[in-house]
């Protein structure tokens, strides 16, 4: 039972005296539960678009028949003949460009025989293949009226519509073509992407369903509403899962924060403890005040850290939505909402961390005993008594971590990944106190010889102050850690993608229509376009390839097919070791043969030799797989067939790119600009083969950059903490301040002396924050990426970032020492050494 | 004519709280000569600490002037009162005042450390083998006791060699045997170094040791007695 009036002396006068304090370790639990909100709230909402526009003109549909590779027109009778209550609806969704409003979704949908609803009957027959309904929210960004006319460009070429009508639509932006100018449009006669199927209220479902299953193609889906934006957020859980863990290192941070704000609470307030155990307070009395104050704290973050959650998700949700879009399949950002689970989840993970951070200090309120008033020296004293038991625990925990790493995932999961990681922190913690005597006892006379005697009592009052100096370098430290591991990990990854971009582009140029290139979207190229770009002098060869998404064992894949004879002629494709790049290849061509990228082998724990079963058309392929090789492009992964093999299972598949080699005296920007010429009349890129790398490189700085924001977050929590802890710190050796102005320190020396402690606070961090920020890198590279991903990513540590950014943390300690330094410096003496 | 080490003329102390002043000391004159020990008797909240302070040239009077080797406090600037503390005052405190993260020799070497004295560590082993505590050179202050402590606080008050020495209530924590040792050395730093010592004392044992004692009452002299 908490006794208020307590509560109200012991704990919220110190909190309201200590303004600034209290005020600091708000801001840093704010930080914490606001980076974990935001990044909930803009993955929420980078990937929450993924349902159907459509559905918001035409209603829910009952189940889609979807296949890879498109469906066959010629289904739509059979099945609007079937003896069923249920109508059908074909549709074609694609992506178009339009000028000054880039890229939108288009459907093509049945705008005579499919009563859509009373905007599309009102488009007049004869206007059919000119007319186009606009969503509201898209009309008003392109500032178009009905009655006016844009230009659309889909696929390759630009083509005028007339905006026939206009839907609201909310905030979602669509264009909506009649069918046949769609197919027509796109070169898809007889194609559909999906036929929308409406059961009428009273029918038998799953007669329905049954009906439609007896005569369509195995090869076909039927799928129920929602399954393909399930499956979506299922492919996009491993990225937003990752994402999520390192939205808590602020958090863990913070946590170190709170248990230090209780912790120097408890010691201070230990005389006021041990009169009230004298005049009869309860052990648990005195465990709950701290626990209410550690859990006031707690909630006063959660409060504000939704707000700043709120502002920080409006900045997240476009680096989010990049990733999503580069990586994973195309979407479009979503409003930002708030509900009551966020501010429920908020509370709970502010709170929640302030109580166990402040468990341990808590306890340790409950053990001062009536007739103790224990100062600091025996405190501190108990404490360097302690560092050496810790580090055998942190030797152990660290020998734990080691094999729990190994462990394999937990439903696709890198759990033991994660667990390793925590142990590792934990192990870290728990070694900074032995850390810093070691450091103290080492570091003494060099100290003395470099900064005098202030660097004499800065290490040694670092030492001194163990209990609560070692709890500013775990802090600094796990942030530190975090910071470099991802580095490591972003940086070798980058490398690594470096290498295989060099590895992967051979060819000179690379052609593909303009518009958004987002993952899982494969415009087609004109049918010609191979042909008039192999009849340009100077282009040697020209490997065609189409690519496409398609379905495996319930979850997205690409799939490609390309020129076998020209990759192993002119490419440099790299298989896993053991594997003949040559032979494999070369055993491609006419042949039921694949061959698949890592990702898809991790994910589908494919082996060489493996028999693939691919639904394709209207009809089962069994390919085997004959090698895999290492991508980076996407993390669904990749089957690729030989072109002849594809085209064997469905005819008149258009190219989706062009990869042109050149002669070796080819001029490569005279070929390039003869290419433009020759392909003018077409919506296409010609890109050379630098600037492809370049794109990719900025795509991969992109997509990682979200990462770099929440890194820096966390580095900002533990410059509060480090900021905080100081100040702490001057307020409780005030008296040593004093002190040393009577022996006759100048207000100058005080001043250095706690900015160099500063310092040597910032190095002991940055040492053991680098050196687990390494162990960690190894976790992350060949543990939870490896598991999360399946991606192999070769070791490159960026060194010069590193230090960099150990330099910056370094310089940014020493900032959050000035203002504590001036504190200490401005101490009268007189009144501190005569407190008692 | 010799100038007296320490002086002070008229001095006195107006503290404002809370918009009410309060007279710690009233109009007090004092000299003090050179290797002589003078104790500041009277009750608590008399006004010997803020003599103290006053005399250590931590604190300014609101009237009147101290004089220290001759030269007005009031008249100093900061670097000019440090070097003054760090060249010619040492100081004693009731409850020892030592850095617990530095040993004993540490301690007592700091005031030279931090004025950059050469040299620093043989002077402070002297000190500390003046009062007897050589062999606790390497002795982290939680490992001594309280009548050691306040010996080493000694021990750094006169690391320094300075002409005054300020004493508050030094002997005030501690058991008589350790007492009659502290004021013995605080006499001998008088006799031996011919520093001026100052110390407030509520003890009769260091009110007797003294050449000279003051007795205040209501922040005002109202007594001196000289041995």
């Amino acid at each position: 039972m908490l006794p208020l009036p307590l509560f109200r002396t012991l704990i919220l006068r110190p909190l309201r005296r200590d303004l600034l304090r209290t005020a600091l370790t708000i801001l840093a639990v704010a930080l914490g539960v606001g980076v974990v909100i935001a990044i909930d709230l803009a993955g929420d909402a980078a990937t929450g678009s993924f349902r159907s526009s459509l559905e918001t003109l035409v209603g829910k549909t009952d189940l889609d028949i979807v296949a890879n590779g498109a469906i066959e027109e010629r289904w739509m009778r059979p099945l609007t003949a079937l003896p069923v209550n249920a109508r059908f609806a074909p549709v074609i969704e694609t992506q178009g460009v339009i000028e000054g409003a880039g890229s939108v979704t288009v459907y093509g949908v049945d705008f005579i025989t499919q009563a859509v609803n009373s905007h599309a009957r009102s488009v007049a027959t004869q206007d059919l293949d000119t007319s186009a309904i606009v969503s509201s929210a898209l009309a008003k960004r392109m500032n178009v009226r009905e009655g006016d006319s844009f230009s659309l460009a889909l696929s390759d070429q630009p083509c005028k519509f007339r905006v026939a009508s206009l839907v609201d639509s909310n905030e979602t932006e669509f264009v909506l073509l009649d069918i046949a100018t769609a197919q027509q449009v796109l070169n898809q006669y007889g194609k559909l992407d999906r036929i929308d199927v409406f059961v009428s209220p009273g029918e038998d479902f799953t007669r329905v369903e049954r009906e439609i299953r007896s005569i369509l193609p195995a090869s076909y889906r039927i799928e129920m509403p929602g399954t393909r934006s399930d499956e979506n957020q299922r492919m996009l859980r491993a990225f937003r899962w990752n994402l999520r863990v390192l939205s808590y290192i602020s958090l863990v941070v913070g946590a170190f924060l709170i248990y230090n704000t209780i912790s120097v609470s408890v010691v201070r307030r230990r005389p006021e403890i041990g009169v009230l155990r004298a005049l009869g307070a309860s052990r648990s009395c005195v465990f709950w005040l701290f626990m209410g104050e550690a859990l006031l704290l707690g909630a006063a973050g959660s409060v504000a850290g939704i707000a700043l959650g709120r502002v920080m998700a409006a900045s997240a949700v476009s680096l989010i939505a990049d990733t999503v879009n580069a990586l994973y399949v195309s979407s479009r950002p979503a409003a930002i909402t708030i509900g009551i689970p966020e501010v429920v989840t908020a509370l709970v993970t502010g709170t929640v961390v302030a109580f166990i951070s402040s468990l341990l200090p808590a306890r340790e309120s409950m053990e001062v005993t009536p007739v103790e008033a224990m100062g600091r020296g025996a405190h501190e004293h108990h404490a360097r008594m302690h560092a050496r038991r810790d580090l055998v625990w942190a030797i152990l925990i660290g020998a734990i971590a080691w094999p729990v790493s190994k462990a394999g995932p937990v439903a696709g999961n890198p759990i033991a990944g994660y667990g390793a990681t925590l142990l590792a922190i934990v192990a870290m913690a728990l070694a900074a106190p032995a850390m810093i005597v070691g450091m103290s006892a080492l570091t003494r006379n060099v100290a003395q010889l470099f900064f005098g005697p202030e660097g004499l009592l800065a290490v040694r009052g670092l030492a001194a102050s163990l209990a609560r100096s070692s709890i500013i370098v775990a802090a600094l430290a796990t942030a530190i850690a975090m910071m470099a591991s991802v580095a490591i990990m972003v940086g070798s990854f980058r490398e690594t993608v470096i290498v295989w971009l060099d590895t992967q582009l051979r060819a000179d140029l690379y052609v593909r229509p303009a518009g958004r290139a987002g993952a899982g979207e494969h415009p087609a190229l004109p049918a010609e376009a191979p042909a008039l770009a192999a009849s340009i002098p100077g282009v040697e060869a020209v490997d065609t390839f189409c690519a496409m998404e398609i379905e495996y064992q319930g979850q997205r894949a690409s799939l490609g097919a390309g020129d076998a004879a020209i990759v192993r002629r002119y490419g440099r494709l790299r298989f896993l070791p053991g594997e003949d790049r040559d032979a494999v290849l070369r055993s491609l061509p006419g042949q039921d043969r694949v061959i698949v990228s890592e990702p898809f082998a991790n994910k589908h724990g494919v082996q060489v030799g493996s028999v693939l079963e691919l639904p394709l058309g209207d009809r089962t392929v069994r390919v085997v797989v004959a090698g895999i090789y290492y991508d980076y492009s996407t993390e669904r992964g990749w089957v690729i067939f030989d072109r002849s093999t594809l085209l064997k299972y469905l005819p008149n598949q258009a190219p989706t790119n062009l990869a042109v080699y050149l002669r070796k005296s080819a001029d490569g920007s005279q070929v390039r600009h003869a290419l433009e010429q020759r392909l003018a009349k077409y919506r296409v890129v010609v890109a050379p083969n630098r600037s492809l790398r370049r794109n990719a490189v900025t795509v991969f700085d992109r997509t990682f950059a979200i990462t770099y924001a929440l890194e820096g977050v966390a580095i900002v929590v533990a410059m509060l903490g480090a900021a905080n802890s100081l100040l702490a710190l001057v307020l409780d050796r005030r008296r040593e301040f004093g002190m040393l102005r009577y022996l006759g320190a100048a207000p100058s020396q005080i001043r250095r002396m706690i900015l160099l402690e500063a310092g040597f606070l910032g190095v002991a961090a940055n040492m053991l924050g680098l050196a687990l920020g390494f162990a960690l890198s190894l976790v992350l590279i060949y543990v939870i990426n490896k598991q999360s991903f399946g991606w192999t990513i070769q070791f490159h540590p960026p060194l010069a970032l590193l230090s960099g950014a150990s330099t910056l943390v370094l310089a940014a300690t020493v900032i959050a020492g000035i203002f504590p330094a001036r504190a200490a410096a401005r101490l009268n003496p007189i009144e501190v050494i005569h407190e008692e | 004519m010799n100038l007296p080490r320490l002086e002070l003329r008229r001095a006195s102390k107006v503290y404002q709280t809370n918009g009410q002043k309060l007279e710690a000391l009233h109009e007090v004159s004092l000299a003090l000569e050179a290797g002589s020990v003078t104790a500041l008797v009277g009750r608590s909240g008399c006004g010997k600490t803020t003599l103290l302070n006053l005399a250590g040239a931590m604190d300014f009077p609101t009237s009147g002037e101290v004089f220290i080797g001759g030269r007005a406090t009031a008249s100093l600037n900061e670097n000019e009162l440090t070097a003054l503390r760090r060249q010619r005052i040492g100081f004693v405190f009731q409850f020892f005042q030592l850095l617990p993260a530095l040993t004993t020799l540490e301690n007592v070497e700091l005031p030279l450390l931090l004025a950059a004295t050469k040299r620093a560590r043989e002077a402070a082993r002297e000190r500390l083998e003046w009062v007897g505590l050589s062999e606790k050179a390497d002795s982290y202050p939680y490992q001594l006791s309280g009548g050691q402590m306040q010996r080493v606080a000694i021990a750094r008050a006169l690391v320094h060699s300075p002409e005054i020495v300020i004493a508050d209530e030094p002997t005030g924590n501690l058991d008589d045997a350790s007492g009659d040792q502290v004021l013995g050395l605080l006499r001998d730093a008088a006799d031996r170094f011919g520093a001026t010592v100052l110390v407030a004392t509520h003890s009769a044992e260091a009110a007797a040791m003294a050449s000279m004692r003051v007795q205040m009452r209501d922040g005002r002299i109202c007594a001196v007695e000289r041995a």
